[in-house]
């Protein structure tokens, strides 16, 4: 709670002038939960589905939120970051078959689920940089896929069955913690929206900590920071898995949600899908992959009758890598700080790429 | 640790060795970069290691400092064998090196760069280092305006190091790897592209720093080799050419040949 109370504490402000989200955009970001807050009562009496698909965005922008932390900030491209949501999916599934259904005890296991398969991923993987790290934790996590897919530890264990193989675990049903019963929408929202709050406030926290300063300089310069005395294989691992803490922890929320847990949530399709949610939203700001994620799937909720949603969302990709190479987060600061100007800088934007195209 | 480090320094008093080197030798593949090198470092003391183009001086640095591992021969710092130590294990022993290539952190503040260097000396992997607001260590903030100071960048300590003029990158370059706090501080090419007024400044913060620093430096430019060497390697194609004090280097008929050319331009 400390944490929450500091968060607004601007007596903390970074003298050095790195501070990541400061002043007016933490006050954003509290007016948006509290307007969350008040619209899901609304959208849950007159259109419960919106209320379905904003669980969902909130949960992929716990997802996209996690990922930023050691791909915007840490400079590390996982594209395996399904193994860690699938694995606290599975792991929820099973606590609330067979042990328990009170978020308070499974949720937190949940995270421990991501952090270890990070831990794991990260730690054969760190060595490896750019292009051949993410290739290898693309590579950890289709084995992850695999291993739920074919069901190998039941084989292994001798057991009739564990992860359920290519069906999954389905009928899960949702938390129900110290009598209060999340099995209406409204009050898993809640749960929700309180997780993934709690989640950004650690996370930005953890960004502006002295481990996450290192972080930070880690993705600016790995050769000098290493050459300043920091270990930068553990902090890498050790990122990473933190990162993953918090993948786990959105597939603890999803599962639930949705009550089946099956192979596709590891599935490289979803980590993917999360890389184009960081891109469009905007690296490094943690709360622009969030919008980008948001939009994804909102995106994917409307058009889905169009059968191939996935061109607009191709289309709208296009025009935000090149009109707004930092997405969403970095459009919106740049009419935040010259709202005069937004026409004069979107004709040049365009003007420039009609350049380049030429040349 | 930094017991065992307090220790041994009072065993190691000005002029002696503070790092030695025993035929070290570095090959990539079939071509021999380093060879059968041996040196000792006086502490307390400046010495350069000069040689033309491709003799092989950064790659001795990047031997001392972990960059590489030798694939012959002995490393010793304070008397301990430091060779096949990761980069940062050998930073936390003491030996601390600059760049080049000017290498730091182009989005952050010129405090910033210096303030994670810093921040080395106080923060690990305790619960606390995860937690807490990194501007409420206060230490590492003090260190970072103390070293600026030095550097003479306290005026551009919240600009980005990206917007810094080049003679103020090359100065915060040096500042980072003051913040690391050496005891022997591997300096390379810190005047190379200056002009004649900004090599000056860069030649008085040296002797500014070598007053309790034990200082290597490779330098290209002869007159401030000269000037402020107390000692003077000579490497030519990997090997160790020549070794001594200014006068004798510059008496020295192969190092003529080899690098000052001949006719005795210095």
């Amino acid at each position: 709670m400390k944490s929450v109370v500091e968060f607004f504490d601007r007596s903390q402000a970074s003298p050095t002038g790195n501070e990541l989200l400061s002043g007016q955009g933490r006050l954003a970001v509290l007016v948006s939960i509290v307007v969350l807050a008040l619209f899901a009562p609304i959208a849950n009496a007159y259109e419960p589905f919106w209320l379905n698909m904003l669980v969902r965005m909130m949960i992929f922008a716990l997802l996209a939120l996690s990922l930023d932390f050691i791909f915007g900030y840490a400079g590390l491209l996982s594209f395996g970051h399904a193994a860690m949501f699938g694995a606290g999916g599975y792991a929820a599934a099973m606590l609330i078959t067979d042990v328990t259904a009170n978020a308070l005890i499974v949720l937190p296991i949940a995270m421990v689920v991501g952090a270890v398969v990070a831990g794991i991923i990260g730690w054969f993987s760190v060595r490896a940089h750019g292009i051949y790290f993410a290739m290898l934790t693309l590579a950890f996590a289709q084995m992850f896929y695999v291993i739920a897919f074919t069901d190998l530890p039941a084989t292994v264990l001798g057991l009739e069955s564990f992860t359920g193989g290519d069906n999954g675990l389905f009928g899960i049903q949702r938390y129900e913690t110290f009598g209060v019963d999340f099995t209406s929408t409204l009050l898993y929202f809640y749960l929700t929206l309180a997780t993934v709050a709690l989640s950004f406030v650690a996370l930005l926290r953890l960004s502006n900590s002295p481990f996450g300063r290192v972080l930070q300089g880690i993705r600016e310069n790995e050769e000098r920071i290493q050459f300043l005395g920091y270990n930068v294989q553990r902090y890498k691992v050790l990122g990473f898995a933190l990162s993953g803490a918090f993948a786990g922890l959105a597939g603890g929320l999803y599962v639930p949600f949705q009550s089946v847990s099956h192979p596709g949530l590891l599935h490289w399709m979803i980590s993917g899908e999360l890389v184009v949610m960081l891109l469009l939203g905007g690296l490094g700001t943690l709360w622009g992959p969030m919008l980008g994620a948001g939009l994804v799937i909102f995106l994917e909720e409307q058009l889905a009758g169009f059968a191939s949603w996935e061109i607009i969302l191709g289309g709208i990709f296009v025009v935000v890598v090149i009109f707004a190479p930092q997405g969403l987060a970095g459009a919106i600061t740049s009419v935040r700080n010259d709202p005069k100007n937004v026409v004069t800088n979107a004709k040049r934007a365009i003007r420039n790429y009609v350049d380049k195209v030429r040349k | 640790m930094s017991e065992t480090v307090t220790a041994t320094s009072s065993d190691i008093s000005k002029n002696d060795a503070i790092l030695r080197t025993e035929g070290v030798t570095k090959k990539f593949g079939t071509l021999t970069a380093i060879d059968d090198v041996s040196i000792e470092i006086p502490a307390g003391e400046i010495t350069s290691i000069i040689g033309p183009n491709g003799a092989g001086k950064t790659t001795l640095f990047n031997l001392l400092t972990g960059k590489h591992e030798p694939t012959e021969g002995r490393i010793e710092f304070r008397n301990e064998s430091i060779g096949g130590l990761a980069p940062h294990a050998i930073v936390d022993r003491g030996i601390v090196r600059s760049f080049q290539i000017t290498n730091f952190f182009a989005d952050l503040s010129a405090l910033e760069n210096v303030r994670i260097a810093t921040q080395a000396h106080y923060t690990g992997f305790s619960p606390g280092d995860f937690t807490r607001h990194h501007a409420s260590l206060e230490e590492p903030i003090e260190d970072a305006r103390e070293v600026l100071e030095r550097v003479h960048l306290t005026d551009v300590a919240h600009q980005s190091a990206a917007n810094l003029s080049y003679g103020q990158r090359r100065h915060l370059e040096i500042g980072i790897a003051l913040a690391a706090d050496p005891e022997l501080l591997l300096m390379d090419e810190p005047t190379a592209g200056m002009s004649p007024e900004e090599t000056h400044e860069v030649v008085d913060l040296i002797e500014a720093i070598a007053e309790d620093v034990t200082l290597v430096l490779i330098e290209h430019n002869t007159d401030i080799v000269m000037e402020l060497s107390d000692q003077i390697a000579v490497l030519n194609e990997g090997e160790l050419l020549s070794w001594g004090n200014p006068e004798e280097i510059k008496a020295d008929e192969r190092v003529q040949e080899a690098y000052l050319g001949g006719g005795g331009r210095e």
